[in-house]
């Protein structure tokens, strides 16, 4: 290792997937023996970034150095051999292997031989030893707590000896004691003189350990500066950093009566004690920052899961909604966060997706009455402005946005009280999004109540009426759109206090 | 942002994948009519005896067998059931106690028992599957096993045999020319057909195969529905058991071996997603028909039982390659 040399610098990076600029002309670098961070909001370029450098995506343009020489990067494997580890939020290992083996996993020192896993059970022991983690290496390692889990992973990759690693998000399983544990293992990694990247939505966190931090937005490198020259409020404002522009129409409906009112309603895992209401002809944003519980409480309220403790009430009357069809004859829709997972029959047409919540109204004695499914599937391509406008395409042959559209059209035709919308422009292209808001703001406007699920701000400021912030499983009390800030609800949702 | 590339990726994706889902579309419509043609002609020409209203009342009466528990087992491969592998089981259960009940209750009352125990295992391979989220494999070759060893005890292990000449009549008669047993089987299939294609619950069925969590988030009742597969599956297995008994007028507890095999051969080779979520009654009892048909070629030019074997396997490994071949360039 020369001291002399970058790590990293990656230079001018360009990735351009199909209609999209993930990233532009980015800049980056790390030097030996530092903490890095990359901070950026959701869908800012992070991950594209790290997929650059890890070898799953080649550039579009650019050039990468690694420790003073240029490399070019086709596989995983590449970057790897390069000394290039990631350390991913999901985590790669196998519960039923032992610790020792996870660590060594696809690098076993010589052969499956006993005397070879004596010589690997002793490396790993010592790699843990070093870390101060305190495993033992012959546990099996579903038998290890989530954030145990986490540190072997993270000596899975230190055991590799690799020269720059990869964190991303590693704290978002970790209570603060484990967070700090974690911290020691990574400034002793840091000493050893290997570069270290540090992804994470937690600022407070980023200021504790970085010794510099890289501000993305919008695909483009936004800022990079040692740690001491930035504050938290600083960095959210980098990150923000636009107004809300006018791709956002306010439609303004008149506010009607409470039509779902949740009190303290806890499913004992993924959130705890919310509590919000959503009147007619109101939106209501429910926002925070990816894995915080906004899906999970949808999917709670739709009966797609079981809440514990609390309160669902539609128009005022408390309700027991176990299943998805309870919820339907409630007047709950629900249009989900993964489309192709939850939310399209990928091999019916767009006749047989739209009917399919109200199939049993449309038909006598059993059968489908003969044209209602096909009258209704036209009405609501047509309304919507589905395209192709022809119910029996099959939707998967449909754009994204189109699908989406579908999907829409899916819980408009079920006449819902309440539709709650999960993400609802995720990878939909921009014409498209803003045909959605249109729709979401005639709804409101015929006084139906919308639940929006957003991470982006801009598109939470744009609709909503009040916005809801949850953070780790809780919600904050609404926001009124009056008191709308992007920087203030991206505190909210950072735990970063903005001053 | 780029707009060539934009522009391009608009135009050029649902073309590529209209242009594909239509050829696969009319590929796997046509081809297995083409298939039964191809065999007809063949048989017609190899064999002087193949093209004969005797010969052909022959397949048609041993296709109905078969035929009637395809169509529950087509229900358990478009619902995402896999297969139920309890069908020899649930036939042997049909027979004996349609036939052993006879001295008993009579015929008819011994025919009804036979169905609606026939449905409990079904039921019980429906709970398990759609509720306890038990493998299909599994559960229904265990709930296959206990069911067969239960009726086994039951009977004393030994062969039943028919009581009730006149039951055996009119099952082995013929109405309008056309033996009984197969009229009963193409009123059960276009009752089944009915069910897949016109009503919501098969709508529902076709649905939870093709993806089951957007079935569940779309308010379908997706657990019943899959144990309704198997209780359909269930039902006709027993029908056919049933049937089965009153022909032979004999049965034992392995009568009903060798069935399960048939039946997921002609609807896998009728082109039923076994993944799920697409196929149809007719095109089962098209890959029946070809099955059948082909089978009796090689019986009358007196291809060696090995070989049928052979021809049999690879045609399932083909039709199930085609299968995720075209799911894949078809879907996205």
């Amino acid at each position: 290792m020369t001291a002399a040399n970058l790590a990293l610098d990656m230079r001018g990076i360009t990735k351009i997937f199909p209609g999209v600029r993930a990233l532009s002309d980015v800049n980056f670098s790390v030097r030996f023996g530092t903490v890095h961070a990359i901070v950026g909001e959701n869908g800012a370029g992070k991950s594209t970034l790290m997929k650059v450098l890890s070898g799953s995506h080649a550039p579009t343009s650019g050039a990468i150095w690694v420790d003073g020489t240029e490399v070019k990067m086709r596989r995983p494997a590449d970057a790897q051999a390069l000394g290039i580890r990631m350390v991913h939020q999901e985590l790669n290992l196998v519960p039923d292997l032992t610790v020792a083996e996870n660590v060594y996993l696809g690098r076993m020192p010589g052969k499956w031989t006993l005397l070879h896993k004596r010589k690997m059970i002793e490396r790993a022991a010592a790699v843990l030893d070093e870390l101060g983690t305190g495993i033992d290496p012959n546990e099996r390692l579903g038998n290890l707590s989530i954030s145990q889990q986490q540190l072997v992973e993270i000596a899975k990759a230190y055991a590799a000896e690799p020269r720059i690693i990869v964190l991303d998000e590693p704290t978002s399983s970790l209570s603060d004691h484990e967070t700090g544990a974690l911290f020691r293992i990574l400034r002793k990694m840091r000493d050893d003189g290997i570069a270290i990247i540090y992804i994470s939505h937690r600022l407070k966190e980023v200021l504790q350990i970085a010794d510099e931090v890289t501000v993305l937005r919008d695909g483009a490198m936004i800022a990079s500066r040692p740690i001491a020259g930035i504050t938290g409020p600083e960095m959210i404002r980098l990150m923000v950093g636009r107004s809300v522009d006018t791709v956002f129409p306010k439609h303004a409906a008149k506010i009607g009566p409470s039509m779902l009112r949740v009190d303290g309603i806890s499913d004992g895992a993924n959130f705890r004690n919310v509590s919000f209401d959503v009147h007619a002809g109101e939106i209501l944003g429910l926002t925070g920052l990816v894995g915080a519980g906004r899906t999970e409480v949808a999917r709670a309220i739709f009966g797609l899961s079981q809440i514990v403790e609390g309160r669902i009430s539609i128009k005022g009357q408390a309700l027991s909604i176990t299943s998805p069809a309870a919820a339907v004859r409630a007047g709950i829709g629900y249009v989900p966060e993964d489309r192709k997972g939850d939310g399209i029959i990928p091999a019916m047409s767009i006749r047989e997706n739209i009917s399919l919540p109200i199939l049993r109204h449309l038909s006598r004695f059993g059968r489908i009455r003969g044209g209602e499914d096909r009258k209704l599937a036209m009405h609501y391509v047509e309304k919507l402005s589905i395209s192709p406008p022809d119910g029996e395409r099959r939707i998967n042959l449909l754009s994204g946005g189109n699908q989406q559209k579908t999907v829409i059209a899916k819980w408009l035709a079920a006449k819902p009280l309440v539709l709650i919308l999960d993400e609802p422009t995720r990878g939909v292209d921009v014409g498209a999004k803003a045909e959605i808001h249109n729709i979401i703001g005639e709804l409101v406007a015929g006084g139906m109540a919308v639940v929006i699920i957003s991470s982006e701000l801009p598109e939470v400021m744009g609709v909503c009426d009040r916005v809801v912030v949850m953070r780790d499983g809780q919600a904050i009390a609404p926001i009124p759109r009056a008191q709308l800030d992007e920087e203030y609800l991206m505190s909210l949702a950072t735990g970063e206090a903005v001053a | 942002m780029n707009d060539v590339t934009e522009k391009l990726a608009r135009f050029r994706q649902p073309e590529r994948f209209t242009r594909a889902s239509r050829g696969a579309n009319i590929g796997s419509k046509t081809g297995l009519l083409f298939a039964i043609l191809a065999v007809t002609l063949y048989g017609s020409f190899a064999s002087p005896v193949f093209f004969s209203t005797g010969n052909f009342l022959n397949v048609l009466t041993s296709m109905s067998i078969v035929g009637i528990v395809v169509v529950g087992m087509t229900f358990v491969l478009v619902a995402g059931g896999l297969a139920d592998l309890s069908v020899p089981a649930t036939i042997a259960c049909g027979a004996i106690l349609s036939l052993g009940l006879q001295p008993e209750i009579g015929p008819i009352p011994a025919f009804a028992a036979a169905i609606a125990l026939a449905s409990c295992i079904g039921l019980l391979n429906g709970v398990l599957v759609g509720f306890a989220g038990v493998n299909p494999i599994i559960a229904t070759l265990g709930v296959g096993t206990i069911a067969l060893g239960v009726v086994q005890a039951a009977v004393g292990g030994v062969i039943v045999y028919g009581t009730n000449p006149a039951s055996a009549e009119f099952v082995k008669g013929r109405l309008f020319d056309i033996p009984v047993i197969v009229l009963l089987f193409v009123v059960i299939a276009i009752v089944g057909h009915f069910v897949l294609s016109r009503t919501f619950w098969g709508r529902w069925t076709l649905a939870t195969g093709g993806n089951y969590r957007a079935a569940q988030a779309s308010a379908v009742p997706v657990r019943a529905v899959k144990a309704g597969a198997f209780v359909i599956s269930g039902l006709v297995a027993g029908i056919s058991g049933g049937l089965l008994g009153l022909t032979l007028q004999s049965a034992r507890p392995l009568v009903g071996s060798g069935y399960e095999f048939n039946a997921i051969t002609a609807v896998v080779v009728g082109g039923v997603s076994i993944m799920g979520g697409f196929g149809s009654i007719p095109r089962a009892i098209a890959g029946l028909v070809f099955v059948q048909l082909l089978t009796n070629v090689m019986v009358l030019q007196g291809v060696r039982t090995p070989v049928q074997g052979l021809a049999l396997g690879l045609m399932i490994v083909c039709a199930v390659g085609l299968d995720s071949a075209l799911r894949k360039r078809g879907g996205a």
